[in-house]
């Protein structure tokens, strides 16, 4: 196996004498290193988050809460600002929101998520009282990026950990992140010197020729999906595009690591390490180009529906979770109108007061829909029972969500269209979204 | 009886001898694995619903969700052979100690066929296949 490189600081760690905690996480980090074929550990100066409370100091050392309140209680401290990702594992009960949401969790053996009891008990707050002596930050959300408040800067090392955060990291910020967000990580504040952090690696290989003008919500939602079925690991120049908002960034980032795995890509004039092609190639030729129009788009949106019914039962929106932004232009739609079946909206928590705050909260529950927070279907293991079709405006959601279900006597079916197109359907219970090239 | 070697990096060591499972779609975690039964759930995909415990898993890359970790729990397979990998299979092959392997010199996922008897030395850094009769 590699030798990795080590500090004497590190290798003191490694033998032991600072103590069982940056042993394990150095144990770990050095695997880490030799399976990824490194032999360099990068010091982060950045931001991370990770999963929690799911206890992850290694993936194979559970963490106990004794161990973790010894630690705090220590002054340990985590390395680099840090962030909770999603709501509390396992359960991951929404945040806000969950009273009425009539559904039963599926690793909480069977208990229901609008139990105050099961809701108080998912929430782990004996974990978090812990984690905030350590300097965590409890944003709970899948794009916690959208509430920290404090985002890193272009070239910073990061170790974040969700694949729809990871290219907004990469190649919306300029900064520099592998999807490795641990305990580990945080607590060193090192993660492995691999793939998105080396420089070589963050240069375009394939340029994606889009032949109508992508501008839409949802069209970059399917170009996301439909890039990342082709490009898989690759890194894509992207062109023939206007220039995305944030929603729409958040949107492509979630598509393309629903279809790949696309942790960086370029869109010259828009993300900042491409000013132009050229700089996104590093000034070598493309090794592929890929043509994406009206046809390949189709046929995306023709995967993402999953249905022989009209008849929805449910509509979520949300993945991944509304902005501010979102939620205004949301309640816009909604003011006034009434649902006929279920609408879970959902956001991240550090935005539910202000949601409340700006009036949307109001709007929403006066139109009968359910504002929630820090999770999402796919995360709460599915819907709820008596739903057999479901209605999203999300690449992601759609392709997740019908994993939960591959039994015959018990199936999923999934419209996808626009939000306009899921809206009228939680207003009328009926499918009308028809792709509109 | 015939033995194709090839060679690729070892991700994670071990020796290990089973039957082949390759797919020949990319494999995505989350929902779409259930790390107890041991299969992908995803849709429409080519292994849907077929079991991976205790075999080589023979896949292109991984794609998707942080979940890809599902498949390095639980029912987990024998080994994995990949012909692409990124931080997605690293974390898998940390998680489920297993062997695992990748940049090999001639593509696994052409190489391998579902049923093949494949012996991994990820310790020395091959792999040999007795092709199915």
């Amino acid at each position: 196996m590699i030798d990795v490189k080590l500090t004497d600081e590190e290798r003191q760690m490694l033998q032991g004498e600072r103590g069982l905690v940056p042993r394990l996480c150095m144990e770990w980090l050095v695997e880490m290193c030799q399976i990824a074929g490194t032999d360099t550990i990068v010091e982060l100066d950045g931001t991370g988050d990770f999963h929690t409370p799911w206890t992850s100091m290694t993936f194979h050392h559970d963490f106990s809460l004794e161990e973790l309140k010894k630690l705090a209680d220590s002054g340990a401290r985590f390395k680099i600002p840090t962030f909770a990702n999603k709501s509390p594992f396992t359960e991951m009960s929404p945040v806000h929101g969950w009273e009425g949401c009539d559904m039963r969790c599926k690793s909480g053996g069977g208990r229901r998520f609008d139990d105050p009891v099961f809701h108080e008990q998912s929430m782990h707050a004996e974990f978090y009282a812990e984690f905030r002596k350590m300097g965590m930050l409890q944003t709970h959300s899948c794009a916690s990026y959208l509430t920290a408040g404090f985002l890193p800067t272009i070239g910073q090392h990061c170790s974040w950990n969700e694949s729809s955060a990871i290219p907004y990291c990469n190649a919306v910020l300029g900064a520099r992140t592998n999807i490795d967000g641990s305990f580990a990580t945080c607590f060193l504040g090192k993660a492995p010197y691999y793939d998105m952090h080396v420089t070589e690696n963050r240069y375009a290989t394939v340029l994606v020729d889009s032949e109508r003008l992508i501008h839409t919500d949802t069209e970059w939602d399917l170009l996301g999906f439909t890039i990342g079925e082709d490009c898989g690991l690759a890194v894509p120049c992207i062109t023939g595009t206007a220039k995305p908002t944030t929603t729409q960034f958040c949107k492509l980032n979630a598509a393309m690591n629903t279809g790949g795995s696309i942790r960086m890509y370029h869109i010259p004039g828009s993300t900042p390490e491409a000013p132009s092609v050229e700089a996104a190639f590093g000034g070598k030729a493309p090794a592929r180009r890929v043509v994406i129009g009206e046809r390949e788009l189709r046929a995306t949106y023709e995967k993402l529906n999953y249905h022989t019914t009209d008849i929805v039962d449910m509509v979520y929106l949300g993945c991944p979770h509304l902005n501010a932004v979102d939620l205004m232009l949301l309640a816009r739609k909604l003011e006034g109108k009434r649902v006929k079946v279920p609408l879970w909206i959902m956001t991240a928590p550090w935005l539910y007061d202000v949601a409340r705050n700006q009036g949307f909260l109001e709007t929403f529950e006066k139109a009968g829909a359910k504002l929630m927070d820090g999770t999402c279907p796919a995360a709460m293991g599915g819907v709820p029972d008596y739903v057999n079709c479901v209605a999203v405006d999300s690449a992601k959601q759609s392709y997740y969500i019908t994993g939960c279900y591959p039994d015959d006597d018990r199936r999923l079916e999934v419209c996808y269209g626009t939000q306009d197109d899921c809206v009228e359907a939680a207003l009328t219970g009926k499918w009308n979204g028809e792709w509109r090239g | 009886m015939n033995k194709i070697r090839i060679y690729g990096r070892t991700e994670y060591p071990g020796k290990v001898t089973a039957e082949a499972l390759v797919s020949p779609a990319p494999l995505e975690g989350f929902t779409n694995v259930d790390s107890a039964r041991g299969y992908t759930t995803e849709r429409n995909h080519p292994l849907f619903k077929v079991c991976y415990t205790d075999k080589i898993l023979v896949y292109p890359s991984p794609r998707g969700s942080g979940g890809f970790m599902g498949y390095a729990t639980g029912a987990k397979p024998a080994a994995f052979l990949h012909t692409e990998g990124c931080p997605l299979s690293v974390a898998a092959a940390a998680a489920a100690r297993i062997p695992s392997m990748t940049d090999f010199d001639v593509d696994p996922c052409v190489v391998i066929e579902t049923g093949d008897t494949v012996f991994v030395n990820a310790d020395e850094g091959y792999v040999e296949i007795v092709k199915k009769l």
